[in-house]
């Protein structure tokens, strides 16, 4: 893994691995799926999920499974919206990179770079 | 390690936060390993890595929370996105405050703030300066009495000393006409002398024990607040 996943790139994956569960998915199962796509400690878990709860990004049901409660995150309507943001804001985000990358964007052009045609300054990723 | 060590450990490393917090982790891994399935609690167990670094994550993002920088930057994001995106799903029913300073990254001040502070700091000055000045006073006087005692104490350790002397050589001079008055002299002055060791030990206590002792104590203090400033 060459690059550092930082707290909010890690929400959008969390956020968007779970929404693909329409009725929620649970601890274990969310974290196998998330391995899948990157590399991830899976110690590191649990803090992005009770975040992503208490801002109400997700929300917390118990279901009774095999004898036991099992408990189960959902993405609230909060959370499906902070989705959509994270989304178009990586795309803008990889857009500008692979650009760079590529050689599309003329970066001797002065300081308009990174303002989008809304005229807002993007928060990018940290 | 097994599985109960595991969580016992980290129950144990998890007692500086909340006990809700706790319980929550504490069934969140549980039904983790349950999930898992007896077979793989090894697996497990080495991919979370040790107690330590999973209490460690859990303890630094609750702390994280509370802090300006993490949530104020979440938070924004959030509230961008509600208001992007509100007319799509309707308004989720709870009041929510809209960021709308202008500042970046971790939590500036207002410039309007920093002025109106500068003002009051301005106008309650001279109260400032008094108040300020009366603290000083306070803290000289303390300083001079403490210096004063112990000069105080050294100088009776003194004047029993010179008793001591006085009244010893007076008495041998008394044996001579009167013995009885002699010898009470001579135990006076001996009494001096024991109450004149006793004053000098106590002059060498206050100067050369407690006034360190106290120096080191106001040092550790500022210590302390240095220490917490940091963190």
């Amino acid at each position: 893994m060459v690059f550092n996943t930082g707290a909010a790139l890690l929400d959008a994956i969390v956020l968007a691995v779970v929404s693909k569960d329409v009725e929620g998915t649970y601890g274990y199962k969310i974290t196998q799926e998330v391995r899948q796509v990157i590399e991830l400690s899976e110690s590191t878990l649990y803090p992005v999920l009770r975040r992503l709860q208490k801002d109400e990004c997700l929300e917390v049901y118990d279901m009774e499974c095999a004898g036991r409660n099992r408990r189960y995150y959902k993405v609230t309507s909060r959370g499906w919206a902070q989705l959509r943001l994270y989304e178009s804001e990586w795309r803008r985000y990889s857009d500008k990179i692979t650009g760079l990358f590529e050689g599309r964007v003329d970066l001797s052009c002065g300081m308009n770079e990174g303002k989008d045609s809304a005229g807002r300054e993007g928060e990018g990723y940290e | 390690m097994n599985r109960t060590d595991f969580m016992n450990q980290l129950e144990s490393l998890l007692q500086s936060i909340s006990s809700t917090e706790r319980e929550e982790a504490m069934q969140y891994y549980n039904d983790y390993f349950d999930d898992a399935g007896a077979e793989n609690e090894q697996e497990v167990i080495e991919a979370l890595g040790n107690p330590a670094r999973v209490a460690e994550n859990i303890k630094r993002d609750l702390l994280g929370n509370g802090e300006n920088g993490t949530w104020g930057r979440r938070a924004k994001a959030s509230d961008r996105a509600l208001a992007e995106y509100q007319g799509e799903n309707g308004s989720w029913g709870k009041g929510n405050t809209v960021v709308t300073s202008t500042s970046r990254g971790k939590a500036e001040m207002p410039v309007w703030l920093v002025v109106l502070i500068v003002i009051l700091l301005v106008c309650a000055s001279p109260a400032l300066l008094g108040i300020v000045a009366g603290l000083a006073g306070v803290l000289i006087g303390l300083i001079a009495g403490w210096f004063s005692m112990i000069l105080g104490v050294g100088s009776a350790a003194l004047v029993l000393f010179v008793m001591l002397f006085v009244l010893i050589v007076v008495g041998c001079m008394c044996i001579a006409w009167d013995p009885l008055v002699g010898v009470a002299l001579m135990g006076g002055g001996l009494i001096c002398g024991g109450l004149g060791i006793l004053f000098m030990m106590l002059t060498v206590a206050m100067g050369s024990i407690a006034t360190p002792a106290i120096c080191k104590w106001v040092a550790g203090l500022f210590k302390k607040k240095a220490e917490k400033k940091e963190k």
